[in-house]
């Protein structure tokens, strides 16, 4: 048996535990005795200085245990990720409403919430910057200015026959994960601490207990069986209640657990950052891009957390799909009085995407050219250019396949006719269609956090108990680890078992992000299992040779290298009968005497970027694919809906199509939603005021697209990746952006694409029907 | 009168005595009861307010046709004296008996219909009703089963194909074995009022309306639910302690739905989900306006007497009962009165229900050969509140005229309200698409609608225009 044989659609390995409710989240661990509820008291100003906290009232209240602020911090007040401007609690200042001030501990939620009311805060406002805008002309940047440029972009874009200008703005959004934040901290002896935490990043997690404390990392124990969804809200934002929990522990000394309610999550958590793009780009006759400027303005918040990583990976997705001679990108972040955003699937790549798609589209206009035409005109490729603003080269580039096979799988020609038939003859209603590109790059673009350990035993049955650094958030990790682990042993995916994240038994990991958890984590577990196999091969090769082996002895004796897992067993694959099934195997290298416990460790090779210049290579390799939309909108109300999505991926020699395929799905329909009905929004004092799903829209079984058609590329393997594999995860999300466009589409044609529409993500109701509405007034002022 | 409750879950009676349970109250949810239990964690809390349905708990009782009704609800909006004297079902019990995995469970294993798996027990919880009720669903009852459920993962589709699977297999399944048992028992449930007093609180639950009214005189300031959807949200979200509550849940006489005079007598205590088979053909305008009405979970609870009670600015309800001409039908100690609903309301969540006053029922006369439709602007088709919400009825006379005309709007005022100015403006006039556009400028003088998150004014006045235009379209296809 071959490592392919375990590939296929292979259910997800808590599926059964799911249905049934039996799988264990956070809050589901039984409660341990003498546990406390945690509750965070929090900032109701965007900006004011902090004059004084009286929590002696709150102390008082029988049943409370620990009611704590800053000066309590036994270790460093300071939470901030990877630049160090964020206090775990709020001391002089507050920059957000939602900042933790105090925290407290209680015997329960309704005592805590008693007790809240019992602090005694005064605060004097402050002026408050709320707005992209605002931080723009008061010029209050989070950090200095990145730039990336190739070629002249000024001088080009004097020479180009057309230049197209404008700006967009993108929304924040909300991760939404079903499972709030949630972190349970056990005491242990002495300096010593556990915690259960629903986060991304454990080891990051174990880090900021440890400082928060003033203990070091051996005294801390960070685990994580599942999280309740992540989508990078957990990335670093999970360390906030971890940090909290892990202070009321210490200052209580009982076991503490704080989970976040809903409305208190969204208030307290960044988001998606929201983005201002200012771009100029201009093309000649047939569309083609000759040179853009692209400015981008993220809104960071009060403090760093990944905002510079955040604005990188937007500044080296500009490009998306396209060659562009001359390009430039100048990126900023900015600070405002609102929580500090934060990662979120596609990682800056989809707001600076929605900008080139924008040009694309408005050039499409411009040109009177089909815009799946345009963009075709501009891929990368050997004909235009394969080397990207940053210096990489598209190599393995799948965009012209995906293109080719996607226009003829999904009928686009002929839709695009029918389609304009159907707005002839429509007044109120129109359709819109829209074909767009992914291109991402896969890596960490912070270089050394492209790695990953692996700790695995076997055991004397036969069964095989596989650690990583990776996080399972629903996305199928286990799953396909547990397949990588079965195919290198050759034995059946049941003779695995992924245990639950831990970092006391592999340290010092990266965070489950960046697409990456297979690539790396499917590697490192691969190197263990090669040290482990090479060990059981001697030792089995010996055992075979030295006579007590009732086996076939003829034929000479048995190398190491002769030895062969599959099937369930281990045989010497070139004396038949030297063969040996795969438990009693490992019953016979306990007796040998054979270590059965191996680390793995993993460094992705050949990438490496000059930060400073803007050039290199960021990136192992690009995941590559394409979609097409096509939408309806109801020209009076602003309603919509995708009548049809087809897409095509290129996950490689996919590990898993079924998992692939559900994280293309759920991508896509979480792009859509941002793209769409997810409108995050402030009143003028820093108040979020979509602070629940009441008036936060994430899509409902209704709002996907009524014919959904996902489809893997097939025959195209990944030579950069675990088994010929493809990440996934994040790129499906930018699909989304044909939905965007398609309404936009839709739209346009109100006007008889003669008119560019005013159109913003997300697109509402509310700025679908009032850009209907423009273009019906622009149409007949322009007939009359 | 009972001061405990009593309901079936794990095949067994569970009998809740308040005065002996310190952590447990009388507005205690049923997520939380369940929370607290160490064998009923499968039940989700994902939002506390009915908009995720990860909380999604089945709740059976007796059917008119004498077997067992399967229903959905969100247990964050259910208080646990709801439940007296019916069968509570968790995802802890779908396996069969002997220890194998449910239909519905094992469908979505196949298709691949959990990822991070936290949503998952409510969508089993959904699908399950789905399996109990029908073999066949179209895909428009699946999407409606599943509108209450949100997952964040796996874009859905999946999960609709999971249900359909799952319910080819159906409806038979340990739950068939065991209906027959499960009526005897909570055929044999204690009976009669109830009434809880725990430190600070009064949660009466009275089955018969001369309790209720006379409970109302006493307590006028008491917290009056019906199917409580609203009110719950006051303890879960605002963590009030409600003193006196007054459940209307347990009255009989509040759940029937009567013909009157070729119109409907409706109960204020109907689930808005058991309305669909008396508005079919009949009220399509109500049946659409109902079948966008938040989701089935909230649909098995709510009722029409809460929505017109409660008296929000948008009440989904509300524009198209004040279209089909209803009127409300209120009771107190005092005797009974009955009120046009145009005109019920009087300001932001005020009517003219007296404080000692329950809404016995509402009286919706028949159409008439009236055009009416309903429309509902929101940013998510389901299970969202309206940024505007409107009901139009036309009559027009031989020559195309129009004689009679109800322009009703939701969420353009601070409460349900008609546009006078641009109705006086049509009547008379003929019914031309240039007429319709010239009064849709009156809109504006009509209404001063707010921006707020759900939508700008300027919006919403452009919506309100867009949608007498709309109407003008419909009444001429």
């Amino acid at each position: 048996m071959t490592a392919r044989e375990h590939t296929g659609s292979l259910t997800h390995e808590s599926a059964e535990l799911h249905v049934t409710g039996e799988a264990v989240y956070i809050d589901d661990i039984a409660p341990p005795s003498g546990l406390l509820a945690g509750r965070v008291h929090y900032s109701p100003h965007a900006h004011a200085r902090v004059l004084k906290i009286d929590m002696d009232e709150a102390r008082a209240l029988p049943g409370v245990h620990a009611v704590i602020c800053h000066r309590d911090i036994p270790g460093e007040n300071q939470m901030g990720p990877v630049i160090r401007d964020e206090v775990c609690l709020a001391a002089g200042e507050v920059l957000c409403v939602g900042q933790a001030v105090v925290l407290i501990a209680a015997e329960d939620d309704d005592t805590a919430w008693r007790a809240e009311r019992l602090l005694r805060i005064e605060y004097e406002p402050l002026e408050s910057i709320l707005d992209i805008e605002s931080a723009i002309r008061k010029n209050v940047l989070l950090g200095p200015e990145r730039t990336m440029r190739r070629g002249d972009p000024d001088a080009a874009l004097r020479t180009a026959p057309h230049v197209v200008r404008g700006e967009l703005h993108t929304g924040a959004q909300e991760h939404w994960y079903l499972e709030s934040q949630v972190c349970l901290c056990i005491p242990g002896e002495g300096s010593a601490i556990t915690a259960f935490s629903s986060t991304q990043h454990p080891s990051e997690t174990q880090a900021i207990i440890a400082e928060v404390l003033g203990v070091r990392k051996n005294d801390v124990v960070v685990e994580v069986r599942r999280l309740g969804g992540g989508f990078g809200g957990k990335e670093t934002q999970a360390n906030h209640v971890a940090a909290w929990a892990a202070l009321l522990c210490r200052a209580s000394g009982r076991p503490v657990k704080i989970r976040l309610s809903r409305d208190d999550d969204m208030i307290i958590t960044g988001k998606r950052h929201r983005y201002l793009v200012r771009y100029e780009a201009g093309f000649d006759d047939a569309g083609v891009l000759l040179a853009v400027k692209f400015e981008l303005n993220g809104d960071g918040g009060m403090a760093s957390d990944l905002s510079f990583a955040i604005l990188e990976r937007a500044m080296l997705h500009a490009d998306n799909a396209y060659f562009v001679p001359h390009m430039s990108v100048a990126a900023r972040v900015w600070k405002t009085n609102l929580p500090s955003n934060t990662a979120m699937r596609g990682f800056g790549a989809p707001q600076a995407m929605a900008a080139m798609e924008t040009i694309l589209d408005r050039i499409a206009r411009e040109c009177g050219t089909d815009a799946a035409e345009i963009r075709k005109r501009n891929f990368y490729g050997p004909e235009r250019g394969d080397v990207t603003h940053y210096g990489q080269t598209v190599e393995n580039n799948r965009l012209h396949v995906l293109y080719d096979r996607l226009m003829e799988s999904s009928g686009y020609s002929a839709r695009r006719k029918a389609v304009d038939a159907f707005n002839a003859q429509n007044e109120f209603v129109k359709r819109g269609l829209a074909l767009t590109p992914v291109k991402f790059g896969i890596s960490f673009t912070t270089t050394f956090l492209n790695k990953a350990g692996a700790l695995v035993h076997v055991y004397r049955d036969g069964s095989i108990l596989v650690n990583h650094g990776g996080i399972e958030m629903g996305q199928g990790l286990h799953t396909k680890i547990r397949q990588i682990a079965a195919g290198e042993f050759g034995v059946p995916p049941g003779a695995v078992r992924v245990n639950a994240t831990d970092t006391s038994k592999v340290p010092n990991t990266s965070a489950t992000a960046a697409s990456s958890g297979t690539d790396l984590n499917g590697m490192a577990v691969r190197d263990a299992i090669t040290t482990l196999k090479a060990r059981i091969a001697s030792s089995l090769a010996g055992y075979f040779n030295d006579g007590a082996f009732p086996g076939a002895p003829s034929g000479g004796a048995t190398l190491p290298e002769d030895i062969e897992f599959g099937g369930g067993v281990i045989a010497d694959r070139n004396r038949p009968g030297r063969t040996m099934p795969f438990a009693a195997a490992m019953d016979l290298m306990v007796l040998r005497q054979v270590s059965l416990s191996a680390t793995g460790f993993y460094a992705v090779p050949n990438i490496g970027w000059d930060r400073e210049k803007g050039w290199g290579r960021p990136f192992n390799y690009y995941a590559f694919g394409m979609g097409v939309t096509e939408a309806e909108i109801d020209v009076l109300t602003g309603s919509h809906s995708i009548v049809r999505t087809d897409v095509l991926y290129d996950a490689g020699d996919s590990l898993n199509p079924a998992i692939d395929i559900g994280q293309i799905e759920g991508g896509y329909v979480q792009g859509l939603g941002w793209g769409t009905t997810e409108e995050i929004l402030w009143d003028g004092r820093g108040n979020l005021m979509t602070h629940s799903p009441d008036t936060y829209k994430i899509p409902a079984v209704r709002d996907i697209p009524a014919e959904f058609r996902v489809e893997l590329l097939e025959g195209y393997p990944n030579p950069n990746a675990v088994h010929g594999s493809k990440a996934v995860a994040e790129p499906p999300f930018m699909l989304a952006l044909s939905a965007w466009l398609a309404i936009k589409d839709a739209v346009s044609a109100v006007g008889g694409h003669a008119f560019e529409p005013d159109f913003q993500i997300p697109a509402t109701n509310e700025i679908i029907a009032l850009s209907a509405a423009r273009l019906r007034r622009s149409t007949s002022e322009a007939h009359t | 009168m009972r001061n405990t409750i009593t309901f079936l879950m794990d095949d067994s009676p569970v009998e809740v005595d308040f005065s002996r349970e310190k952590s447990i109250r009388p507005t205690t949810t049923v997520l939380n009861y369940l929370r607290s239990l160490p064998s009923h964690r499968g039940v989700k809390e994902g939002c506390a307010e009915g908009d995720c349905g990860a909380c999604t708990v089945v709740i059976a009782e007796p059917s008119e046709t004498g077997g067992l009704r399967y229903r959905a609800v969100d247990s964050c909006l259910l208080f646990l004296p709801m439940i007296d004297g019916k069968q509570l079902i968790t995802v802890e019990n779908l396996r069969s008996p002997d220890g194998s995995l449910h239909p519905v469970q094992e469908a979505l294993i196949g298709s691949h219909g959990s990822q991070c798996g936290f949503c998952t027990p409510g969508f089993v919880m959904s699908m399950f009703t789905l399996f109990k009720g029908s073999s066949d669903p179209s895909t428009s009852e699946i999407e409606d089963c599943l509108t209450g459920n949100l997952c964040r993962c796996t874009g859905y589709r999946p999960i609709v194909d999971a249900a359909r699977a799952a319910c080819a297999r159906g409806p038979l399944d340990h739950f068939s074995v065991m209906e027959k048992a499960v009526l005897a028992e909570l055929a044999a449930s204690p009976r009669g009022s109830i009434e809880i007093r725990t430190p600070g609180q009064l949660y009466f639950r009275p089955d018969s309306l001369d309790e209720a009214c006379n409970a109302l005189r006493k307590f006028l300031d008491a917290c009056v639910i019906a199917g409580g959807t609203d009110a719950a949200l006051r303890v879960t979200k605002r963590h009030e302690r409600l003193k006196t509550v007054i459940d209307l849940g347990a009255i009989k006489d509040l759940k029937r739905v009567g013909t009157d005079g070729g119109g409907l007598l409706v109960g204020a205590g109907v689930p808005l989900a058991d309305l669909g088979p008396f508005l079919e053909g009949k009220y399509p305008a109500l049946a659409s306006a109902l079948s966008l009405f938040a989701s089935r979970q909230i649909r098995n609870l709510a009722t029409l007497g809460g929505n017109v009670g409660t008296a929000s600015s948008i009440g989904d309800a509300s524009p198209v009962l004040i279209a089909y001409g209803a009127s409300v039908i209120l009771r107190s100690v005092r005797g009974s009165r009955e009120v046009p609903l145009d005109g019920f309301f009087t300001g932001y969540r005020k009517t003219l229900r007296e404080p000692d006053e329950i809404i016995l029922a509402l009286r919706i006369p028949p159409p008439d050969g009236a055009f009416i439709r309903s429309y509902k602007v929101s940013k998510r088709r389901d299970l969202d509140i309206a940024t505007l919400s409107a009901c139009f009825r036309l009559s027009t006379g031989d020559g195309g005229g129009v004689e009679s005309l109800t322009l009703a709007y939701g969420g353009m005022a601070e409460r349900t309200k008609r546009a006078d100015l641009t109705e006086r403006f049509l009547i008379g006039k003929q019914w031309s698409r240039e007429r319709v556009e010239e009064a849709a400028g009156l809109l504006g003088r009509d209404f001063s609608p707010i921006t707020d998150v759900r939508g700008s004014a300027e919006f919403r006045l452009l919506a309100a225009k867009n949608l007498l235009l709309k109407f003008w379209l419909d009444s001429n296809v």
